[in-house]
């Protein structure tokens, strides 16, 4: 395999990663290519010393998609996160992807729990709003209190969910990490 | 020695061997990576995830230089956080390392 072939390689496997982690990681290995030729390595020599690319993306992704998450709990980096456990989990983590999927479900299933109770509290208090509606219930201030108490059930149970969500995020990816496979092969590694 | 015992306890101690490497100096990766492909039979191409993990978890930190010839190289510099936890694991495998060496003297 050539420098062309392993640096396309590497940056099919880095699809859909931020172009400003992409453009690092590829400058980073584009420079090992000329180190190796400063000491007289051919590529084919390089790229067979470096290892699988596919294989160098999928771990490079876990650890770029864990630095985003840290920075900035959104939705779409933890998406980023599952996706990278999850191709790590092609690897090393069969084990794991039971787990794994069942814990995204359950997550996503107290998620949606949260979500209904913040908009039933919020119905519940919007409709004492004064207006020719009917009101479900009929004592006012006991409509507020429901309405409220389900508004703030529904927050604080989506705080402590993105909470348990981050611990559980960190505890794979610490688990992943310890599982990369770091070696070749192991013949290699003797 | 098994081929999956000699790579977990490879895995184990890389990081460490890194560190050590990072305390006598600032070093750039393709060093690094060549000393410990030469050492422990590491992938080169390994070096890179790693190093990105230890940035990460704030044990290394990264600068440019200028060198002789071509673009400026990328050099990574322990940190004190790095020097802390090389401490605590030369700590801790030199008490494995006892540990087991006098559980194999028993038995030899």
């Amino acid at each position: 395999m050539n420098r062309a072939t392993f640096m396309a390689q590497l940056r099919t496997g880095l699809a859909g990663l931020h172009s400003s982690d992409v453009n690092d990681i590829l400058a980073d290995y584009e420079s090992h290519f000329a180190d190796g030729k400063a000491h007289g390595r051919t590529e084919d020599e390089v790229a067979d010393a470096l290892g699988d690319p596919a294989r160098l993306a999928r771990e490079m992704r876990a650890e770029v998609g864990f630095k985003r998450w840290e920075q900035d709990r959104s939705a779409g980096n933890l998406f980023g996160v599952i996706l990278a456990l999850l191709g790590l989990a092609t690897l090393d983590l069969m084990l794991l992807l039971p787990i794994l999927f069942a814990g995204v479900v359950v997550i996503f299933a107290l998620s949606v729990c949260c979500l209904a109770f913040i908009v039933a509290g919020s119905f519940l208090l919007f409709n004492l709003l004064p207006g020719d509606w009917h009101h479900p219930l009929t004592n006012g201030s006991l409509q507020a209190l429901c309405g409220a108490g389900l508004l703030s059930g529904g927050i604080g149970g989506g705080s402590l969910l993105l909470i348990i969500v981050d611990a559980l995020a960190r505890m794979l990816i610490q688990y992943a990490r310890l599982h990369f496979r770091l070696f070749n092969t192991a013949a290699a590694s003797v | 020695m098994t081929e999956s015992l000699q790579i977990q306890l490879k895995k184990g101690v890389l990081e460490m061997c890194v560190l050590a490497l990072l305390s006598k100096g600032d070093n750039y990766a393709y060093d690094i990576a060549s000393r410990m492909a030469d050492a422990v039979g590491m992938g080169e191409g390994t070096i890179y995830p790693l190093m990105r993990r230890m940035q990460n978890d704030g044990l290394v930190t990264t600068y440019l230089q200028e060198s002789g010839s071509g673009p400026p190289r990328k050099y990574y510099k322990i940190t004190k956080e790095g020097a802390q936890t090389l401490k605590n694991q030369i700590t801790d495998w030199l008490a494995f390392e006892a540990a087991v060496h006098k559980i194999l003297g028993e038995l030899t």
